[in-house]
């Protein structure tokens, strides 16, 4: 026996350390915490109405043949794609972190001036043990059962819950911790986890690895993304535009943050930004325990596109950020991007407070800020007073100039979003529709039939809270203020989700 | 008293003790495939398990389903056991690039790892001096 390489090789076992699995402790059915987030979520809820959108659901959803107000745009024909978590609770257990919910995808088929729905479950494994057994089996990042069953991979817990990627023939469904999940487009049915080393020189090196919900998709087709490892360990991936694998690297950032949600690519580069945050450890869930570092600056990485190598590093002020619209390169080498900043990591928090039915108590908001990179190592900061998240480029302009952000907002301190908004990064005119108090607003996402910014839609959903029914919005892009051109009511009400994708018939 | 001085002058002579007649029956169970070769490594108490310092170790074949390996002219005390499914037959458990097994490995006391590998006391069973095979299994985990 090869002692010296089997010793080695069993020492790595060490390596699910750092995949922030959760450390389990025994007894069935019940969680470890002694707060019971299912009665104050009840209790909260009966109080403000606004929460059902935080309910989940228990079954699948369909429905055809949507009542559309307004006039469907003839050239507007596809799907819209939408993802987020939507099992919240089983038996008494209710989850404590909104991120540790199984992903449901939402297919609205739009084609021949009609609109239907399906709403269905992602099955992955660990979906169908619990869905079998009645309840929860496994804990998740925050909520520690305290007879789970092993979790000896991150893809043990992967709910597929945060964002869906057509891919080849396919659609991926996104969960930032572990592997791509892959569905059958047609009928939504779980076809596996992806496996983005098969066939290649890569091999099984690749298996497990953590496959980011913000894959960014060039207007050529390529796909670029990244995982991340808590050690500060992040790989970046290349493939082509069917999903198979052309490049790869693993860098160390020595980012030991805990959490990377997003980044960015221009023609170039790609862009590692790295938030103002650290673990602190102990015995909270694993979001729980992640900390805003207000001494620690926002870096940004830029690594060149062929070798994936750092060239570049900036330090901007502290600050924690989810989501990112766009980056390019200017004439002269310059690199403007954007960003959702938030001043601290209570946004993440009130993720965990509101499964337990809380409200923000203080501000918790982030601003879209417009950065850019000079290439002599300057960095220019132009921050918005305004709330924004979820913010979205045209596909078309992935990697370069774009004119137009598109964001949510709201007042402060709100449930979620009430608002969508066009901002031209040009001269920073603003374009905005308040859908009302009555609205919760989802991710909105832009997309031009002719790839053209002057001539775009806007689409995406929002709860109406005194009907508990969701609405599919479509709006000219440029001409948001005038309301949605098309609306679609669905009978019932959709789990307020993350990120979605349009496709073109 | 004769029998009992025999024993003794063959203990000196053979430098073992009786108290070594003791084995382990240890069963890697669930074995996914007939590919490659198991590798299995018996550790004798928590430093050496700590120290990665095998008391034995052994190298067999694959085949699906249950194998039962034997560890035999064992002593009296704690043990633990770890293992892996060599798949591909390179000669080493292989991992993804952050370090997570990509082939199948286990511990006794069928031992989950969670965060980190099980610890040695997850792991550790004792061979009492009373009992001669001392049985012990756990399941794979690919």
């Amino acid at each position: 026996m090869n002692r010296r390489q089997m010793l080695k090789s069993l020492a790595l076992c060490g390596g699910v350390a750092a995949t922030g699995l959760p450390k389990l402790v025994k007894a069935k059915s019940k969680t470890v915490s002694a707060v019971n987030y299912k009665a104050l979520f009840e209790k909260a809820l009966k109080d403000n109405p606004k929460l059902i959108g935080y309910s989940g659901v228990e079954h699948d959803l369909m429905s055809e043949n949507l009542v559309i107000e307004g006039r469907l745009p003839m050239d507007l024909r596809g799907h819209f794609y939408r993802n987020g978590p939507a099992r919240l609770e089983r038996g008494e257990i209710r989850y404590q972190h909104l991120f540790e919910g199984d992903g449901m995808v939402h297919d609205f088929t739009i084609a021949k001036g009609k609109i239907h729905h399906r709403g269905k479950f992602i099955q992955t494994n660990k979906y169908k043990a619990e869905q079998a057994a009645e309840e929860f089996l496994f804990s998740g990042p925050d909520t520690r059962l305290q007879n789970s069953l092993a979790i000896t991979k991150a893809d043990d817990i992967n709910v597929a819950n945060t964002s869906i990627l057509p891919v080849g023939g396919d659609l991926w469904a996104l969960w930032e911790a572990g592997s791509a999940t892959r569905l059958d487009r047609s009928s939504l049915n779980y076809r596996g986890q992806v496996k983005l080393g098969e066939q290649t020189a890569a091999g099984s090196s690749l298996a497990g690895m953590p496959f980011s919900a913000h894959p960014k998709v060039m207007p050529e087709g390529d796909i670029w993304n990244f995982g991340y490892n808590s050690t500060g360990h992040i790989i970046i991936y290349h493939l082509n535009s069917q999903g198979r694998l052309l490049n790869f690297k693993v860098v160390n950032t020595q980012f030991t943050g805990g959490m990377l949600h997003d980044f960015l690519v221009t023609q170039n580069h790609v862009l590692l930004i790295l938030p103002s945050i650290k673990q602190n450890g102990g015995n909270q869930g694993y979001f729980a325990q992640l900390g805003f570092a207000p001494e620690q600056p926002l870096e940004v990485l830029v690594l060149d596109k062929t070798h994936m190598a750092v060239q570049r590093r900036y330090e901007l002020d502290p600050a924690f950020v989810f989501h990112f619209g766009n980056a390019w390169e200017d004439n002269q080498g310059n690199i403007r991007m954007d960003a959702s900043l938030y001043p601290h990591l209570d946004v993440l928090h009130k993720l965990s407070d509101l499964m337990a039915g809380e409200l923000p108590k203080e501000e918790t908001n982030a601003q879209p800020t417009l950065i850019t990179l000079y290439k002599n190592g300057k960095v220019d900061t132009q921050a918005f007073k305004i709330v924004s998240e979820f913010p979205r480029v045209l596909p078309q302009t992935t990697g370069h100039k774009n004119q137009h952000l598109y964001f949510l907002s709201s007042g402060q301190n709100a449930v979620w979003h009430d608002t969508i908004c066009q901002l031209n990064v040009d001269n920073g005119k603003l374009n905005q529709f308040q859908f009302g108090d009555d609205f919760i607003v989802e991710e909105h996402v832009p997309f031009s039939p002719s790839g053209k910014e002057n001539k775009a839609y806007l689409i995406g959903t929002a709860l109406h809270v005194p009907t508990k029914r969701s609405c599919l919005n479509v709006f000219d892009a440029n001409a948001l203020q005038n309301g949605p051109v098309c609306r679609a009511w669905l009978p019932y009400y959709l789990p307020l989700g993350f990120h979605g994708h349009f496709q073109q018939a | 008293m004769k029998h009992l001085l025999l024993m003794t002058l063959f203990a000196i002579a053979t430098g073992k003790s009786y108290a070594q007649n003791h084995s382990l029956e240890f069963s890697i169970n669930s074995v996914n495939s007939a590919k490659g070769k198991l590798y299995v490594q018996l550790f004798k108490g928590e430093d050496n398990f700590k120290k990665g310092a095998p008391h034995a170790a052994q190298i067999m074949p694959a085949s699906k389903g249950n194998t039962l390996l034997v560890f035999s002219n064992l002593t009296p005390g704690e043990y633990a056991v770890r293992f892996f499914h060599d798949e591909n037959n390179d000669g080493k458990m292989s991992t993804n690039l952050f370090g997570i097994p990509s082939e199948g490995y286990g511990f006794s006391n069928n031992a989950q790892p969670v965060m980190a590998p099980p610890s040695y006391q997850d792991s550790k069973f004792t061979i009492t001096a009373d009992t001669k095979v001392t049985q012990n299994s756990s399941d794979v985990i690919y």
